[in-house]
């Protein structure tokens, strides 16, 4: 029987046992500094590998290469397996900056708390330690938040949702994606650091899940058949590979319960 | 490979010199005292190495804004069926600072401290997410498409200049009532920033243009 599909839920809606489990898998990979760890992983995004697909264009042709989208997913999923490695029933949750308060204010409190339990909340940031980068790039990373009221708004986002044609809408969320980083800001704020900070993986989740809902109406719309044989470096996709979430075997919620089944049930 | 050809169409960014003076980032200008970041204080963490970068920061000097020439406008009246107009822009430089560019029509004096309201023109914003300067050697940030020729597979240079697109329909229409004419002005306010950044000269272009649809 085939295993269920892993679901993303959001970081409002997070169990405390899923919190400790989230917090648990980036404590871990915090840990590893060889190619399974957070340092490593963090680091094909912006200093030192630079692989990151942003601001899509082409030099070369007025077809622009609009990779952005597909190319953060083959990533988060390469990421949430890194998660798992360490945490086996762990999921990437999505961190909806589009909730105002009561319901959440800012950057999440999961986030944020400088100690959980007596010890220090591996979500808060990131030790980059890249002594050979020129300038060296050490330091514990850290963000300069704007106003709650300043982050995209649902507004915003039914805005790109509507817009039916691909460029038009992978645009609009980028900007939107844009927006958020620089409403972060610190390191969060740039791209050579910004996957250092952990929120970032819950951000890029929220894309991709405001993605996937685009997909459930548009399908794969008008996406140029061109681009679903682009290669997704430096992971095994290309973009046809990752059009669909449920073939990489996760889906977006926002809350999951299940179900105990009794032994010997009847 | 597919998409990478060497063609042109209409609609692709020609390549220009950037309407602003420089093509790269200024030398490295001395930050003056911000805010504080918010960072964890783990305990007993290595001091970092002489010389290392520091963890940007939002802008605190005004940046420098762009008003262009009076653009014809007429197309957006309301004698047309005109459903939508966007500002596209080209040619974006985003090797520097993170920044909103907050775009107003036909108000050259707008500033950082403007209130975003259609009466004073604002017309919706773009938002760079900037690289926050060059991390590497000599060369590492300079962008040599025009070098390639058609057998080079490699991705594009990740400083390939961007394109943004702001839907401007309501305050155009606006200006379109009693107005012929409309100058676009570009406020951009920085978001991130380090020393490796020209956090003054921050919005560099290649060209802009409104692209309209009728109904």
């Amino acid at each position: 029987m085939a295993n269920p599909l892993r679901i993303r839920l959001g970081v409002h809606n997070l169990s405390d046992a899923q919190i400790a489990a989230f917090r648990s898998s980036y404590q871990q990979m915090m840990g590893i500094a060889d190619n399974r760890g957070y340092q490593y992983l963090a680091g094909l995004h912006g200093v030192p590998s630079w692989y990151c697909w942003h601001h899509q264009q082409n030099a070369h042709s007025a077809q622009q290469l609009q990779l952005f989208l597909p190319w953060h997913r083959a990533y988060l999923y390469n990421w949430e397996m890194a998660m798992r490695d360490r945490v086996p029933d762990v999921t990437l949750p999505w961190w909806d900056w589009t909730l105002r308060p009561p319901r959440q204010s800012g950057v999440p409190q999961i986030f944020s708390v400088a100690e959980v339990n007596g010890q220090p909340n591996p979500l808060t940031g990131f030790r980059i330690n890249l002594p050979s980068t020129r300038p060296p790039l050490v330091h514990r990373t850290a963000r300069q938040p704007g106003p709650p009221n300043e982050l995209p708004a649902q507004s915003d986002v039914d805005d790109a949702l509507a817009r039916t044609d691909w460029n038009d809408f992978t645009e609009a969320l980028e900007d939107i994606h844009d927006n958020v980083h620089g409403w972060v800001s610190g390191d969060m704020g740039v791209v050579g650091t910004a996957a250092f900070d952990p929120i970032f993986w819950s951000h890029h989740a929220m894309i991709d899940r405001l993605w996937w809902l685009w997909q459930a109406r548009n399908g794969n719309g008008n996406i140029s058949t061109d681009l679903l044989d682009e290669v997704l470096a430096p992971f095994n996709f290309r973009v046809r590979d990752v059009l669909s979430v449920n073939d990489l075997g996760y889906d977006y919620a926002a809350a999951q319960s299940v179900v105990p089944i009794a032994g010997g049930a009847s | 490979m597919a998409g990478r050809k060497k063609q042109t169409k209409p609609g692709d960014a020609p390549k220009k010199t950037p309407a602003s003076s420089a093509q790269q980032p200024a030398p490295p200008t001395p930050q003056p005292a911000s805010p504080a970041p918010q960072a964890a204080s783990p305990a007993a963490e290595p001091a970092a190495p002489a010389g290392a970068l520091g963890v940007p920061q939002r802008g605190t000097r005004e940046a420098k804004t762009y008003t262009s020439k009076p653009v014809p406008i007429d197309f957006a009246g309301p004698e047309h069926r005109y459903v939508r107009s966007d500002l596209e822009i080209y040619g974006i430089y985003h090797g520097g600072p993170s920044y909103e560019g907050r775009i107003f029509l036909n108000n050259p004096k707008a500033d950082q401290t403007t209130a975003r309201t259609r009466e004073n023109g604002y017309a919706g914003s773009f938002y760079i997410f900037g690289h926050g300067g060059c991390l590497g050697d000599p060369g590492h940030c300079e962008v040599n498409e025009e070098n390639r020729d058609e057998y080079d597979f490699r991705s594009p240079h990740p400083l390939t200049p961007a394109k943004k697109k702001v839907t401007v329909t309501n305050t155009l229409r606006e200006i379109a009532k009693t107005n012929k004419t409309a100058t676009i002005t570009v406020v951009p306010v920085v978001t991130a920033t380090n020393e490796l950044c020209d956090d003054v000269d921050v919005f560099r272009f290649e060209n802009m243009r409104f692209v309209s649809y009728n109904a």
